[in-house]
Parts: structure tokens; sequence; C-alpha cells
């Protein structure tokens, strides 16, 4: 007789755990529970069936981990250094509390310190697997580079999201592998293909942004304590793929003026650190990390000669007869496949103060171009205003004062639709002052049914895909002007066979008879001989009933006799996919209902009053 | 200390015990002693306080007292008694004993029991508290302020007199107290017998031992210096020489390394399957700072949006539009977004939903073209009006060319089918609730329902001479057997009267209840009615021939629906709310109970060939019963959106209809295989649509043509419609 099996002991009454139960397995509190599940990128699931789950209660609140996670935590080394620091808050409150600063000096030197290496090893096996995971890693340092100091955030902290987000947007420049950028009311979306990796961020809009006081800080710092050194390991990797040393260098200098990202100094790392790294000694690379201070200096005011010889930063990168041929030799070859997308390639840009600088220099750097900027917002400009190099100028004000006339004048937004043209674009639509056209999200990817607003045709026409354009129902070629038209767009396919249907039908109707003996005597099925007759049949077919039925009607009947003959579980699929099916058309309608009002009020403006609901 | 009563209680019961027992004398000298000395306490009320006070002498001379007494007593044991007198006689006042260990202040008599209560809260009461046994302590005659003073005055003791607040008495303090508070307050040390400068009393000598008290020689370790003080004393003097610090290094910053360098290609397998947070949701063109026109909302859809909550909103922005890029504000709610993706990212439960990129087309199966399944009827050619309520029944005669129709107008009409004249028409008293047709086509009769009777009836003019007369003694060859063959007591075989003889009935049978199903056996002899009266008399079966009627179950369960005879077996069906039960009539035994899983069954067909059932219920569905294989269905078919009141196979061809109160007809393709192993195949064919409903009721009957691919229906709106 087999073994009789005990309730709960095996299934999902076991394979899943609360987290009340966690927590007392782990013999952690809460807080410290919730720490190590971001570190170790632990997530609760959602158990097949609650009920077993939860032994017996189906309670919707509860959250259920895998068993299997808990116990893997358990092992974590971790857990012991949150108890050492939970000590050590304690010894140095204590001492704190008596007085005895020596002691709490004392303690406070020997502050528990923890690294979060091995993390970053054990959740991503594989350089890619964190690739794949940096989207959020990026946004946050870039989000947090920009809070102020508080409580919550220490300058430190700030200063070091600064740093590495610097320097991965800087290898994201130098290997041109922007892909994509989308201005939205949100801030800007950027989108970067790594290794064949498509990463995409999302930065505010350069303004200081304010600590809010309905979010969890200690939450977020556990994330950007993650990400601080998963990024560090990337930047390392990026960097060292690209042959460049790593960290790189800030000049102080250049960083204090507001220089950004171009006070880095980016430089190859010496033959002997090379042969260190390929042996892969740990050490050798800290202690070139550690150079005295002195040392360092040297090797900035080296750097700076270099500089000097070369001209600019800027130009550096393109420059090859700089000092650092090897590195660009690298760089082509990394960028090789890229470079017909370095839109700018050609092109020296000057930035007026008004514009979003950073962002612009990321992208046109990244993208071949030269940029040069006013010298009353940041340090570092290689170019000067009034420079004969200069080709195009990017102003964001409603008239420009003196306009040179070997440059050409264009609202920003020009930089980022060239970019996701993948060309550069028509300056004149975008000159100062102009009524810009829409900017569209490069994300998108269009469907079958999905409504493609006009300016996509005009994007994807002129950006030569002719395929896909093709492919796409155009929206415009529809006369919108004539409102019930469009109302009855479902109704069309209808009043066509109609139409149809009052072909002669007499003259017709004696071959049919002979056609349809010939085929039956061939074997064919009645409902293949119509199919191969054509639109003639359904002509003699609606003649022999009486009572004319519209084609769409049958269909439709057909289909909802079909239906029913579905079984109950493929009948909800297939009621939840129509309904879904249904949103997304009736959303689409609604924007084309939308466009045809707007197309009508700009063909006959109506009076005033009725704008005033419009217009926003 | 016991209180006064305690000891004088004490006391009287003391000499009776010396009276009584004079042996254990110790104790009892003991006992005297002590009571002597709270005797001298009851005295006086200072009792207390003098004989603290009591001189040295004093005491000492008690004491000999004492002792001699014991002397003589131990001596002269025989003149204890006088003895004993002579020393009561004597005996005078003797100092309080004092009880050493705790004489402290906490064991001194208080008359006022309250505790901690402040006196004040007594200041409007003849009392001040309460003493041990619980009754009241009256407040003492208090002075005013004159007495006060002037006593104060008079008396030389007024310095050390103290007020007792809780026993509101005036205290006088003993010289020795008066002492012990100067001392303190000069602060010297309170008990004036201490002596701070005592002779040192050597408790062990101080002086040095010719020999140790233990030989062991004195350990090498008290002569080495420590080896790790050493280590410690070194490390720092190395530190100084080189001008270090001696802290241990803290690392500043994090070092970075390739972490993926070692075994980058060697794919590490992680056992728990994981699952990767989904990505952030990537913006579409809504989301822009200068979107295309349309997709700004409107004013209306704009307050829509502010009024729902923010959880439900489908976005959780409002699309804006900027002329220029530097008008763009920031936004206020970016740190608040980021902080929702990281909780998504870590409390939201993950779990994997399996995303069918199917096209919606492909589950709809694949079934046959009706076009190939033709004939079946597609639209309405025929329409018969003239009822003027419900046609609740229909039946087409067996030769295909008339049509009968029972109605709530309380009449039978005769339709000739092709032209939809109507031929005749039979009144009856009440509500026709079934009409059906003899199926034997050598007969030319039908049966009608209506009120408690069923009748029996020859049309006019639709047969030939010689048929009419085989009918006719058909029909009434019964009358003569009647008599003689055991009646039913419920069921009477009544002829005709002239009225109804004119219009062609032949047969009226009186039955219990209302008669709600008539149906006949294929071969036209017998026929089953059931009426509406429960109990196993519902259902009886009748023979024409005879003029006989029988009740076949003696016990029914369930409410009985419907009835019919097997086509091709000697089987009879009765089909309850709930179940459709078969019994075979010749070895009287039920055959099969089948259950369409339904709440109320409504009507039920064979298929011609016997081997098929469809039953149609009031709950919208069709079962399918394959009577080979099971008593479940064999499919279940729901489309009609009103319950369904008719099903019907067709006798010729592989059709079957079922028409519901939605108003609509549908026609399936039920095509039955000889083959075993092939399964029954069902094909919807044809949605008819013609009949208006009325109020909650549509199409009441169906029936197809015996012979063509047409099909009839009546409905609630009064009229007969022929399909073709």
């Amino acid at each position: 007789m087999a073994k009789i099996k005990k309730k709960g002991a095996s299934g999902g009454a076991v394979k899943y755990i609360t987290r009340t139960r966690a927590i007392r397995k782990l013999q952690v509190t809460l807080a410290d529970f919730r720490r190590i599940c971001i570190l170790k990128g632990i997530y609760p699931v959602e158990p097949k069936s609650r009920k077993k789950a939860g032994k017996g209660s189906s309670a919707a609140h509860t959250t259920f981990y895998y068993t299997k996670d808990i116990k893997f935590l358990a092992h974590e080394p971790l857990i012991e250094k949150f108890r050492e620091n939970k000590i050590f808050l304690r010894k140095i409150q204590k001492a704190i509390g008596r007085q005895e600063w020596n002691e709490a000096k004392r303690i406070e030197k020997n502050r528990p310190i923890y690294t979060l290496d091995h993390l970053v090893r054990e959740r991503y096996p594989t350089f890619n697997d964190a690739l794949r995971d940096i989207d959020d890693a990026i946004s946050m340092l870039l989000l947090f580079s920009m809070m102020p100091s508080t409580k919550q955030i220490s300058n430190q902290v700030t200063e070091e999201c600064r740093r590495l987000s610097g320097e991965f947007l800087h290898y994201v420049m130098r290997t041109n592998s922007l892909r994509k950028v989308f201005l939205s009311i949100k801030g800007i979306y950027y989108q970067a293909e790594i290794h064949g990796q498509s990463i995409t961020w999302i930065t505010p809009y350069q303004f200081a942004q304010t600590a809010p006081t309905d979010v969890d800080f200690r939450v977020m710092r556990t994330f950007l304590e993650f990400y601080r050194t998963l990024m560090g390991f990337v930047n390392f990797r990026l960097f060292s793929e690209i042959n460049l040393a790593y960290p790189p260098k800030i000049d102080e200098t250049m960083d204090s003026n507001g220089a950004g990202l171009s006070a880095l100094r980016i430089e190859q790392p010496k033959a002997d650190d090379l042969i260190a790294k390929e042996e892969g000694d740990r050490s050798e690379g800290s202690a070139k990390k550690r150079k005295p201070k002195g040392d360092q200096q040297k090797q900035i005011q080296r750097m700076s000669d270099i500089q000097a010889k070369i001209g600019d930063i800027v130009g550096e990168d393109q420059d090859p007869s700089s000092a650092e041929a090897t590195a660009e030799d690298t760089k082509d070859d990394v960028s090789a496949n890229t470079n017909s997308r370095l839109v700018f390639s050609n092109q020296t840009i000057y930035l007026s103060r008004e514009v979003p600088r950073e962002s612009l220099i990321f992208v046109i750097n990244g993208l071949g171009g030269k940029v040069g900027w006013d010298k009353s917002v940041a340090a570092g400009s290689p170019y000067d205003e009034n420079d004969e190099r200069i080709t195009v100028q990017i102003s964001d004000r409603p008239v420009q004062g003196h306009q040179f006339l070997n440059r050409v004048y264009v609202q920003p937004q020009w930089v980022y639709d060239s970019v996701n043209a993948g060309r550069l674009l028509n300056a004149e639509n975008y000159a100062i002052g102009a009524k810009l056209p829409p900017h569209l999200s490069p994300f998108v990817e269009y469907k079958d049914g999905d409504y493609v607003p006009e300016a996509a045709h005009n994007f994807l026409a002129a950006e030569g895909f002719e395929g896909e354009v093709t492919n796409l129902k155009p929206e415009d070629r529809e006369d919108y002007s004539d409102d019930d038209q469009s109302d009855n767009s479902g109704n069309d396919g209808e009043s066509e066979i109609e139409g149809e249907s009052e072909v002669d039908e007499e003259d017709v109707d004696e071959d049919l008879y002979q056609n349809e003996l010939e085929a039956e005597s061939a074997g064919m099925s009645y409902s293949e001989y119509q199919k191969s007759a054509g639109s003639k049949n359904t002509a003699t077919k609606r003649k022999a009933s009486k009572v004319p039925v519209k084609d769409g009607d049958e269909d439709s009947e057909l289909k909802q006799m079909a239906v029913s003959m579905m079984s109950k579980k493929q009948r909800r699929l297939y009621d939840n996919m129509k309904r879904a099916n249904t949103q997304k058309a009736e959303e689409a309608q609604t924007l084309r209902q939308r466009k045809a009002n707007l197309k009508s009020m700009k063909s006959k403006p109506p009076p005033a009053h009725k704008m005033k609901g419009k217009k926003k | 200390m016991p209180t006064d009563s305690e000891s004088e209680s004490d006391d009287g019961l003391d000499e009776e015990e010396i009276d009584e027992h004079d042996s254990d004398f110790d104790t009892l000298l003991q006992a005297v002693a002590h009571d002597q000395g709270l005797g001298s306490g009851d005295d006086s009320d200072d009792g207390y306080i003098e004989g603290d006070s009591v001189d040295e002498d004093e005491e000492d001379e008690e004491s000999t007292n004492i002792d001699s007494e014991t002397e003589s007593g131990y001596l002269t044991k025989h003149s204890f008694k006088d003895d004993m007198d002579a020393w009561k006689n004597e005996r005078k006042e003797l100092a309080n004993i004092d009880p050493v260990y705790d004489s402290d202040s906490s064991t001194e008599e208080t008359t006022n029991t309250i505790g901690n209560v402040p006196i004040e809260w007594y200041a409007d009461y003849p009392h001040i508290g309460y003493d041990i046994d619980g009754k009241k302590v009256l407040k003492p005659m208090t002075k005013d302020q004159l007495d006060t003073f002037l006593s104060n005055a008079d008396d030389p003791d007024a310095f050390r007199t103290v007020r007792d607040e809780l026993n509101q008495t005036d205290v006088r303090l003993t010289d020795k107290e008066v002492d012990l508070i100067k001392r303190i307050q000069s602060g010297q040390i309170p008990d004036a017998e201490y002596d701070p400068y005592e002779p040192t009393v050597e408790w062990f000598t101080s002086q040095k031992m010719i020999t140790p008290l233990t030989g062991a020689p004195e350990p090498k370790s008290r002569f080495i210096p420590s080896k790790w003080e050493h280590k410690m004393v070194m490390k720092l003097v190395r530190a100084f020489r080189k001008n270090k610090s001696t802290q241990k290094p803290r690392p500043e910053a994090p070092k970075y390394y390739d972490i993926w360098a070692e075994n980058e290609d060697q794919e590490q397998s992680d056992v728990r399957s994981r699952l990767p947070a989904p990505k952030m949701k990537l913006p579409d063109h809504s989301e822009s700072y200068n979107p295309p026109g349309e997709y700004l909302l409107t004013a209306e859809e704009e307050k829509e949006w502010l009024e729902t909550d923010p959880d439900e909103r489908k976005r959780n922005f409002l699309p804006k539009a900027y002329n220029s890029l530097r008008l763009v504000p920031g936004y206020d709610r970016f740190v608040q977004e980021r902080f929702q993706r990281l909780l998504d990212l870590y409390v939201a439960p993950r779990k994997e939903i399996k995303k069918n990129d199917i096209d919606i087309e492909s589950l709809i199966p694949k079934l046959p073209d009706p076009r190939d399944l033709q004939p079946y009827p597609t639209q309405q050619s025929q329409l018969y009006a003239g009822h003027t309520g419900r046609v609740r029944s229909i039946s087409v005669d067996p030769s295909g060319l008339w049509l009968l129709s029972g109605s709530d107008d309380k009449t039978v009409r005769l339709w000739e089918i092709v032209t939809g004249r109507c031929a005749q028409i039979w009144k009856f008293d009440d509500v026709v609730q079934k009409v059906a047709w003899n199926p034997d086509k050598d007969l030319c009769l039908f049966g009608v329902a209506a009120g408690d009777n069923a009748y029996i009836a020859i049309p006019d003019g639709l047969c030939d001479q010689t048929r009419l007369t085989v009918t006719e003694e058909f029909v009434k060859a019964g009358f003569g057997n009647s008599k003689d063959a055991e009646q039913t007591a419920s069921v009477s075989w009544n002829k005709p009267t002239s009225a109804q003889q004119e219009a062609g009935i032949e047969l009226v049978l009186q039955l219990g209840g209302t008669v709600k199903d008539l149906s006949w056996h294929k071969k036209g002899n017998y026929f089953s009615t059931m009426h509406s009266q429960t109990g196993n008399t519902a259902v009886i079966i009748h023979q024409i021939s005879k003029h006989q009627s029988q009740i076949p179950f003696r016990k029914l369960k369930g409410l009985v629906q419907r009835t019919m005879f097997h086509p091709t077996k000697p089987w009879f069906i009765v089909v309850t709310q709930r179940y459709v039960r078969i019994y075979n009539l010749m070895q009287q035994e039920l055959v099969k109970s089948l259950d369409p899983s339904a709440k109320w069954i409504s009507s039920i067909d064979v298929h011609p060939q016997g081997d098929n059932v469809i039953v149609g219920t009031y709950d919208k569905k069709l079962a399918w019963f394959d009577l080979d294989l099971s008593t479940k269905p064999y499919k279940t078919i729901r489309y009609h959106t009103q319950a369904i009141r008719q099903v019907h196979f067709s006798r010729k061809y592989p059709l079957f209809a079922s028409c519901s109160d939605d108003g609509t007809i549908q026609v399936f393709h039920g095509m039955v295989y000889q083959d075993l192993l092939h399964n029954p195949l069902v094909v919807p064919l044809k949605i008819l649509r013609g009949h208006e409903t009325v109020g909650p009721l549509g199409i009441l009957d169906c029936t197809f043509h015996p012979t063509q691919p047409w099909l009839f229906s009546s409905g609630a709106d009064q009229t007969i419609r022929l399909w073709t």
C-alpha cells in the first residue's frame, strides 16, 4: 500500500511561506526583512491556489514568498551584518547617553561595514543579466543626483550618484549607443543599445527636486545602495571594454563651474595597469585608485596639458591624430556598425543658454556632433558664439537678436526628432518662433487597427520606410471633413456590397447554372465552388432568397453560431480577448474622432464660444 | 505589639492557667514577666514613653528580683503558692521591656488607622479616623489660638512639644529625642553612643609569621613580561617609527573590479526559478510635451480625469501641450512615480501570465460551411394567420399536406400547407394544449388535448372514402368491448355529443385533470396523455382499438413535463423537471435515466433512428444525448438568450431545430453515423428570425415537415410560419 500522504506536508502548503512566518523564521525585524529582500531581489509571489498556500485560509491580503527563497535568505551573511549594525547602534547610543565621548568615537570608528559585491555577482551571473536590469538603476541614480541633500540623503550619496550616472552617460556618448530620445512631460526618456540590450531610462528636467513626504526614503535608500554598487561594477566593465581607466577622474575646476558631463577626464590605463588587470589582481586595481593625492593632481595636470594640445575635449573624440589613437581604434570597433546612425557627424552645434544643455550635449556628442555652449552657463565650451565653424545654433527664444547668416537657427526639438528619425530633419519646420510639429514617442509600435497619427506618417514616409507605411492604414487619406462618413466607417464594407448587388443579375443567371453543374461533377463542394466563382455567386445566392440578406449579417450570424459551439473555457477566453480588442478599437476611434473634430474646426473656424471648450 | 484590650484579656487567661497547671514553670514565669511589663503600660496613657525612659538601675533591680524568685522557686516548690501571693502583693511597676529589633517607629501604637489619607478630609466630621477595631476615634478638644499661645507661654516644655496631626495630639519629645535632633542639626553622628574612634581589633594578626603557609615557589610567569603586551607595544612602536596611524585602515569608497571576469562563459544555473520584473512601460504619444492635438483631452474628459480616484485612472498624468521646450515645468510626481516603481519591484507579487498572442479568430472552431449541408430552411415562405390567441401546438399530417394548430383562442384549425388556406375550424370549450396527428398513414385522425378532455377527431374531406371508413371502424371498434374491458377509474371513454359528432369528433376521453400533453405511438393504436394531476395517474396510456386506458406507473417521481413513445423500441419516455427517464414497457423496467444537469426541462425529441435524444431546457440550454454512451450529455450548447420551448428532429433530413422565447429558431445539422466510431456531428446552420415576442413568450412550437426540409413554427404572436 502506498504511504498515506499527510496534509500540509507537500505541494502548495510547503512551497509558499507567508511574510510573517518568513520573518519569524529568519529572526529579523520587518524593516530588516524588507532591506534584505530588496538587496537580494527576493519578491513575493502569487500562489497558484491561495487556499492551499495559506493552509486553508484564502485571505486576499496575505503576502507569500517561495519557501526556497526564504531558505536561501537564511544563509545570507548580510543578516549577520544587520545584527552587528543593530548592536553597534545600541552601543553608540549608550555611549552618547553616558556622555562618554571618547568611547563613542572609538565605537564609531569600528562601525561595521558591509559590501554588496557578492549580491551583484549572485543576482546577475553574467554581465548581460546585469545590463538587462539597469533601467531602474540609472533612472534612480539620475534622480538622486538631482536631489537636494537632506537628512535622508547625504551629500556623499548624491555626489556618488552623480558620478556613477555621469560615467554611464559618458560611456553611452562615447560608444554612440544612444538610439531614441523622447521629451515627455515627466522628463526625458533615453534609450540606448548596449550589447544588444535596449536600456531605457528617464531623467527629470533640470529643476531642483524636492524630497516629498509621502515617500518612504528608507526603501529608496536601500534600492539606491544596491544600484550604486551595481552601476559601479557595470561602469567598470563597460569602461574596461572600451579600454578606458576606471574610475575616470573628475576635473574639479570644471565640475565646480557646472561643466557636468564634460568634467570627466577619461584616460587610457597605463601599460602596467593593464598587465595588472589581466592578472586579475584586485588589490592592484584598488591601490591604483588610492593613489596619493599629489600623484592625482599631477595626473590631472598632465591631462590638461594634453587637452591644451588637442584643443578641446569634445573634438578629442573625433580627432584621429590625438594621443589616444588606440582608444579611437577600439571605439571605432565598438561603433563600427552604428556609424550610419551618427546623425550629427558633420555638425558643430552651439547651444544658447536657455536650452537644456546637459541633455543636448549628451545627445549631440553621443551621435557624432560637436557642441559649444554659452560661457555664462558652464565653463569649458570649446566654441565661442562667434566661432565660424558653428553650423547650427539651438535656441529656444521667440526671437533671436543677432543672427549669423552661415548657421541655421533651430529649436531644441529638432535635435531630438532628428535622433529618432535617424537623419537630420528639415530645419525649416523647427525654425525659431515657428509652430513646432508634434513630438511623437519613438517607443510606440503600431499594430493593425492602431491609430497612427498624421505626424507619424510624415515621419515614417520621410524616413524612407515605404514598406511599413503601406502596411499601416493611413488615417489621413480619409476625408474627415465629412463627419457622417467617418461615423459610419465600420459599415463601409457593407455599403460596397450593397452596391454590388445592384449588378444586373439576369445576364449572369444562365451561365451560373452551367458552372454549378460543372463544379458538382468535378466533386467540388458548394462552398469551394462559391469561393472560386467569386463575387458573381454572392449575387445569385441573394437572388435565390427572396428576402435579401446582407452578407455582413450572414457572416456575423455564422460567427455567432460558431461561438455558441465553443466550450465554456474557450468562450471565456474569446470574450475577454474580444473585450480587450473592442476597448482598443474604441480608443483608436476616440482619437480618430478628435482628429476629425480638430480638422473640421480648422477648415471652417467655428464661432469663438465653441472654440473655448476645445482649446486647452 | 498587642493593643490594650488584647493584653487585658490575656492577663485574665494567664492567671487561670497559673492556677490550674503549675508544671511548666519556666514558661509561666516568662509569661508573667511579660504580662507585667505590658501591664505597666496599661495603667497610664503615657506608659510607653515613660517606659522608654526608665532608668538603668531600675532595670537592674528588676532583673535581680526575678532571679531571686526563680532561685527560691526551684529550691522550695511546695511554698510556691505562698511565694506567688507574696510576690503578687509586693510587685511593683516594671519598666517596658525593650523589644529590641522591632523597636522602630513603625511599630509604635497608632490609634488612628486611616493611613496616608490627609487629615483635612476629616475636618468636617466629629471623628478623626478609626482605630484598629474600626471604631471612630473622636476628635480631641482643640484649643483656640489664644489658649495655645497661653499654654505655650506657660509651659516650659513648649519648645519640645510637637503636634501629631494624625492623632490630633501634642507630643512631648523626650530628652533623648531632643538630643538626637540637636545632634543631627549640628551635623554630628546622631547616635550619642556611637564611638567612631574605637580601638582597632585585630581579627587577623598583623605580625609576620616565620614560616609561610604554603611552600610553593613563585611561578615563573610572575617574573616574565607578557608576550601579548609586548606584541601590542611593539606594534605601537613600529607605528610610531613609521609615523603611521595605528588604527585599522578603513575603505573609503567601494572598490570596483571586473566582477564578471571569472566565469563569464560558464553558465551559472540558478536553481530557483526567477521571474524577472517587467520593464517600465514605455511612454506613448500622449506623454509628449508637444503631442498631436488629438491626444489632448477635452474639457469634459479632463474633468472626468480629475474626478476619478488616482488609483483608478487609466493614465497617471494629464496630457498637455507646450509651445516650446523651455515652457515645460518640472514634473511634481517624479519621485513618487519612481518610488511606486520600486514598490512594484519588491512588494508586488509576481505571477507568470502566459500572454496568448493568438489571433482571436483562431479561437472560433472551424465548422463545415453551412452551404455544404444544404438543404435546410433558410427563410420564411408562408404565413398562416387566423388564430386570435397564442398558437400553442402544431402538427403536420403524415402525408405532409395539412397542418393542424391548436391555440389559446380555444380553436383547432386545419391549414392547407401550400396555400395557407384555413380548411376547417374546431371550437372547444377550453384552451387547446396540444394537437397531434396520428402517425399511421392509413388512418386519418388526430388527437386534441383541451381542458380535461382528450378528443379524437376525423377531419372532413381530407382523405378518400376507403381510408375514412377504415378510420371510423378503427375508432368505433372499441365501443363494443369497452364495457367488459376493465376500465381505469379516472378515465371514461365517451361518445361525442351530436354537435361534436357533426364537427368530426369521434371520441371524447374524460381524464382527471387538465390534459397537457398527448403523443402517439408510431403505430397509431396507442397514445399517451399527461395531465396536470400529481401522482401516478398523471400519465395514462390509451389504446384506441379497445377503448382501454391503463396507468403504467405505480409511482411517479418528480413533476412530469412530457411523455413520448420511442420511435424504434418499445420504450416509453417520461420527462420530469430534472431528469429524462426511459422505461421499457415490455419488461416494465427503467432503462435509463438521463441527467442534462438543467434546472427545468421543457422539451424532448428522439432521433428517428432512436439512439440520440435532444433535450431543450428553460435555462436556455440544449443537451444532446447519445444513449449508447452515457447518461450525461454528449454536448451541451447554449446559444438562445431565452428559454427553449421546443426541440424537434426532422424525420427525413439530418436536421433539428430549437425554438425559444427570444423569438428565434435555430436550425442545426445533426448527423448521426451508423458507424459507432463516429461521434454525431452537430453544426449550427441558421438562425431564423421573424416571430415577434409577446411579453415573455416567443415561439411556442416548431416541427419539421415529414418529407421536406421545411420547418413550421408557431408563436405567441398568433401566427404560424413555414420556413423553407
